[in-house]
């Protein structure tokens, strides 16, 4: 974990409290345990692992307060700068990294009781939004109105508005909408002096840096956003959805590479590799949660062609065909993915090898790659021609429409398949990277190698752009406690990120930094840290914003 | 040691040359050209000591009014005139700041590459003053704000250090840093070298001419195409009096306007880009006009012949929601100023459009009634070249005192 001290503040909590009630009445203040307990972590999964053994988190804040207007923001941070109390804002809690940990306590600031959409302008094509709106409720109300933000991250159903502008998130079609901080106008902030400020205005126009593009990302560490806003774009008329297969992992990168450099811009391209390709093959985990139609059984799936987001992620399709597939097949029938998976969290590198052995198999039939684009119903009919056509030209087989539709009617179903794999004893996690295409094999290689020492890997390549791309690893490991579990998954992230460092990419394309990667933040921006710290020191002088997070000094508050 | 001398250790003696100071000014201004970032980060570091003042210097640099009450180093970038890597597998090239974007084309061009389709106008400045400096219209429908092709950018800050943010093709590791120093005007940190996305030319590119009843109308027509996804490498509409003066006495109907488009990208492409924007045009009364109009437009658009008439005398930006009030608000205050007004629309992007009116009584430009207009302009919406966050202006200030406390970088600009 991160190098700062992580004591917990002295307060008097039965004044802060007192205090907090007299802002937002006593209603949206909790001092209570199992509250403080629940937003003592968000979904690192380093966290899990102790939450697994029962263990409950040392970080617990002080106070919980859910204000419903900015003006309460106000005379919160007012308040917490008087008293020089931390304050760690709060969205849904789906981040990854642990930077919602109250690491020093304080008042937690949870964001959901402001969620309006305030207005959709049809001629500026914006709209303004409160942060704490959930993700699925924003899309779905945009999509009554005709139109979409579109962005679709995993954690759509349980993260918000003002949690993606926090993180520099991207959805599943950011190759076409661009990634958040790609689709905002404008912020509303209340900065750690406890002032309002407004970002708005043609950014790109006025003079003086952009204080937008300074505030997004930073993770709650220069001020608490409390509405933005966003661009957004007339519903899709049509989509068109397609899977290939192509030799190998670099075939398949220069193939998307060729596609996005003509010009073209799919919504969504996603290589596998072998590995991935091969685990996606043999379907979902063992688990009873799949109905009769292959659904999933929490809810119904509407059709995808409507638009609309499935009201509850479905899982996986199981597909069966060919050779490899019929062992697949007979294995699965056996439960082979879950007792591989047990296999792979005891003997990693002997598992990774024996599997270099069956994917080699796979690979003969090639990577899976899908394909997707949407939009205005010409333009897109043109694009995907010219999309698939130039595919081909690399070496891409069509594997027709199925494997595409498979993909969007479950493609929220992987984030929940984690549960399962923590209950079994082990760990899983994403480790989520980009560089430019000159280099982006050999950032796959190097990561590959350096988490492959500890655990079973895998990556799908997602998030492409004409400059570079994303790869998206995941890992599981397992150990005999938590302690030495705890050990492993720190050496495959110090392992894995310094080898993305070496190679010269980014350590983080979409699931920022929190405290995971806090230690890594000097070697990704070097002496440019200045300038975050120059932010720092503008916008939150006395340290009060979510301390202990980014990399950043220790705040006076907490020294 | 003397400043002098100081910087001619820094950068030699052959590109250190005193100026003549201000009247009231006990103090000495030279003209420094480093010939590499090291040497800007020298120059910086020791007029620091000196509590130098600190100006970069571009090809189109204007400097802020001097203050007499400290010496002035005027930093000039045209030594920094290199391109340090082209990537052609990315498509990214990594320039020094003094080269300026039309030299870049050059160097591009024959390779089949280029910075993308914006104006040569707006390449005319120097890589570190196109970025340092924001101005509206630094875009294209096509491949967006200029500003959004940065992907990295090296600097020097004002004690010497040298900064440079990571390049990748996204991140999401805190906020983005070289958006501290793209429009910070060399107050933030002297700019060197800047790694830029760059593109294919295109395999193909269609002009296209239309005549639509009305400037609203035409307006209403490249929205409706936009809309429905058309990627345009340029668009200008003209209003009936700008379209007179520009295409030789072209006599629209009253009231009419006239719109160029030009599309690029796959064949395929560019001609359903194209087919879109007609479409809308027709939606919106209008029709086809010759061709030629849109084959001068794009010449003189890409610098091959003068446009006609005397510059623009006023710039406004407004979002798409509100050009046509900006553009009615500002021909009818100009008629009650006695003067007439006319304009083109252009710079067609995510955040709406540039709008050059000319302004004039008896022929001549008129002082009071340019601002008479500009007011006009600025009620009804629009941004003002220039235009500023004043708002804000206490957290730059905190920022700049945070990494400058003796304000040596470019004192006296935004602020």
């Amino acid at each position: 974990m991160s190098e700062v001290a992580k004591q917990p503040m002295q307060v008097d909590v039965d004044r802060l409290q007192r205090e907090l009630e007299a802002i937002v009445g006593p209603r949206r203040v909790s001092v209570r345990a199992v509250d403080l307990d629940t937003y003592s972590r968000d979904m690192w999964p380093r966290l899990l692992i102790a939450y697994r053994e029962g263990h409950k988190s040392p970080h617990r804040p002080h106070a919980i307060v859910w204000p419903e207007h900015v003006r309460e923001v106000v005379a919160i941070v007012k308040l917490a700068r008087e008293h020089r109390i931390p304050i760690v804002p709060y969205g849904g809690g789906s981040g990854v990294c642990g930077g919602a940990v109250p690491l020093f306590g304080g008042i937690t600031i949870d964001t959901k009781r402001m969620q309006q959409l305030r207005s959709v302008s049809a001629d500026e094509l914006i709209c303004d939004v409160e942060a704490g709106l959930s993700g699925e409720r924003f899309e779905r109300d945009l999509a009554r109105r005709g139109y979409t933000f579109g962005h679709f991250p995993s954690s759509i159903y349980c993260s918000t508005v003002g949690g993606w502008l926090a993180t520099r998130a991207a959805g599943q079609l950011s190759t076409k909408y661009g990634k958040v901080e790609d689709r905002v106008t404008g912020l509303t902030v209340v900065t750690g002096r406890g002032e309002i400020i407004e970002t708005d205005g043609p950014n790109r126009a006025l003079r003086g840096p952009s204080w937008t593009q300074l505030i997004v990302g930073s993770e709650g560490t220069l001020g608490l956003i409390t509405s933005a806003r966003l661009r957004v774009s007339p519903a899709p008329q049509l989509r068109v959805f397609r899977g290939f297969e192509i030799d190998d992992v670099a075939a398949g990168a220069e193939a998307i590479r060729r596609v996005l450099q003509r010009g073209l811009r799919p919504a969504v391209v996603r290589l596998y590799d072998e590995l991935d390709t091969l685990m996606n093959s043999f379907g979902s985990h063992d688990e009873p949660t799949e109905g009769p139609e292959g659904h999933d059984l929490h809810g119904p799936v509407p059709p995808v062609e409507s638009g609309a987001l499935p009201a509850w992620p479905a899982a996986q399709p199981q597909r069966a065909d060919g050779v490899v597939d019929r062992l697949i097949a007979l294995a699965k029938g056996k439960g082979l993915r879950h007792n591989v998976m047990h296999a792979a969290r005891g003997h990693s590198q002997l598992v990774n090898k024996l599997f270099g052995a069956v994917a080699e198999k796979v690979a003969r039939r090639g990577c899976r790659m899908i394909v997707g684009l949407e939009g205005s119903r010409i333009r897109t009919e043109v694009e995907a021609a010219l999309t698939f056509s130039e595919l081909e030209a690399a070496g891409a087989r069509d594997k027709g429409e199925d494997p595409g539709w498979a993909w969007l009617r479950h493609r929220y179903a992987v984030s929940y398949r984690m549960s399962p794999m923590f209950r079994d004893g082990a760990f899983v996690d994403t480790m989520e990277v980009a560089s430019s295409w000159e280099r982006l094999m050999d950032l796959y290689h190097a990561v590959r190698a350096a988490i492959g020492q500890h655990a079973v890997v895998m990556a799908h390549f997602s998030h492409a752009y004409a400059d570079g791309c994303s790869i998206y690893f995941t890992f599981a490991g397992t150990a005999p406690d938590a302690a030495s579990a705890e050990r492993l998954y720190d050496a495959i992230w110090r392992d894995g990120l310094e080898a993305t460092t070496r190679v010269g990419a980014t350590i983080s394309h979409h699931h920022g930094v929190g405290l995971l990667k806090a230690p890594y933040m000097l070697g990704e921006h070097r002496e440019a840290m200045a300038l975050f710290e120059a932010a720092k020191a503008s916008l939150d002088p006395d340290g009060i914003f979510n301390p202990g997070k980014m990399g950043l000094r220790p705040p006076r508050t907490t020294r | 040691m003397t400043l002098h001398d100081e910087l001619v250790t820094a950068v030699g003696v052959d590109h250190v040359e005193s100026v003549p100071g201000e009247p009231d000014s006990h103090h000495r201004t030279w003209h420094v050209k480093p010939g590499s970032a090291a040497e800007v980060a020298e120059v910086i570091r020791r007029a620091g000591q000196h509590k130098a003042a600190v100006h970069p210097l571009g090809v189109q640099g204007r400097l802020p009014r001097p203050d007499p009450t400290r010496p002035r180093v005027l930093v000039s970038t045209r030594r920094l005139d290199q391109v340090l890597q082209l990537d052609e597998m990315s498509l990214m090239v990594h320039a020094q700041a003094g080269i300026t974007g039309l030299e870049l084309e050059r160097i591009l061009g024959p390779r089949g590459l280029s910075l993308g389709d914006y104006p040569p106008v707006v390449l005319t400045p120097s890589l570190g003053g196109i970025i340092a400096v924001r101005t509206p219209g630094k875009s294209s429908a096509r491949h967006g704000f200029f500003e959004d092709a940065v992907v990295g950018v090296s600097a020097v800050l004002a004690d010497g250090r040298t900064v440079h943010t990571r390049v990748a093709p996204r991140r999401s590791t805190g906020p983005d840093l070289s958006r501290a120093l793209c429009g910070s005007e060399g107050t933030i940190g002297f700019i060197t070298s800047a790694v830029l996305r760059i593109h294919q030319k295109p395999e193909a590119r269609l002009l296209a001419a239309y005549v639509l009843p009305s400037l609203n109308a035409a307006v209403s027509a490249v929205y409706l195409a936009l809309r429905e996804e058309a990627a345009p490498s340029g668009l200008r509409i003209y209003d009936t009096a700008e379209a007179a003066q520009h295409f030789d006495g072209l006599a629209l109907p009253a009231d009419h306007a006239l719109l160029c488009a030009a599309t690029a990208g796959p064949t395929d492409l560019a001609a359903c880009d194209r087919d879109l924007i007609t479409s809308a045009v027709i939606a919106e009364g209008g029709s086809t006009a010759d061709e030629h109009l849109a084959d001068l437009w794009w010449r003189r658009l890409r610098g091959g012949e003068p446009t006609p008439g005397p510059a623009p005398s006023l710039q406004v930006m407004a979002t798409p929601g509100k050009l046509r009030a900006v553009y009615r608000a500002v021909i009818a205050q100009a008629r009650v100023a006695g003067a007439t007004a006319r304009a083109h629309v252009s710079r067609f992007d995510a955040d709406g459009a540039v709008m050059f009116f000319t302004i004039q009584r008896g022929g001549h430009p008129h002082d009071e009634a340019i601002a008479d207009c500009e007011h006009a302009a600025e009620v009804a919406g629009g941004w003002l070249l220039g235009a500023r966050a004043q708002k804000l202006d206490r957290y730059l200030d905190a920022l700049r005192d945070a990494l400058d406390p003796d304000r040596i970088m470019n004192p006296g600009t935004l602020s």
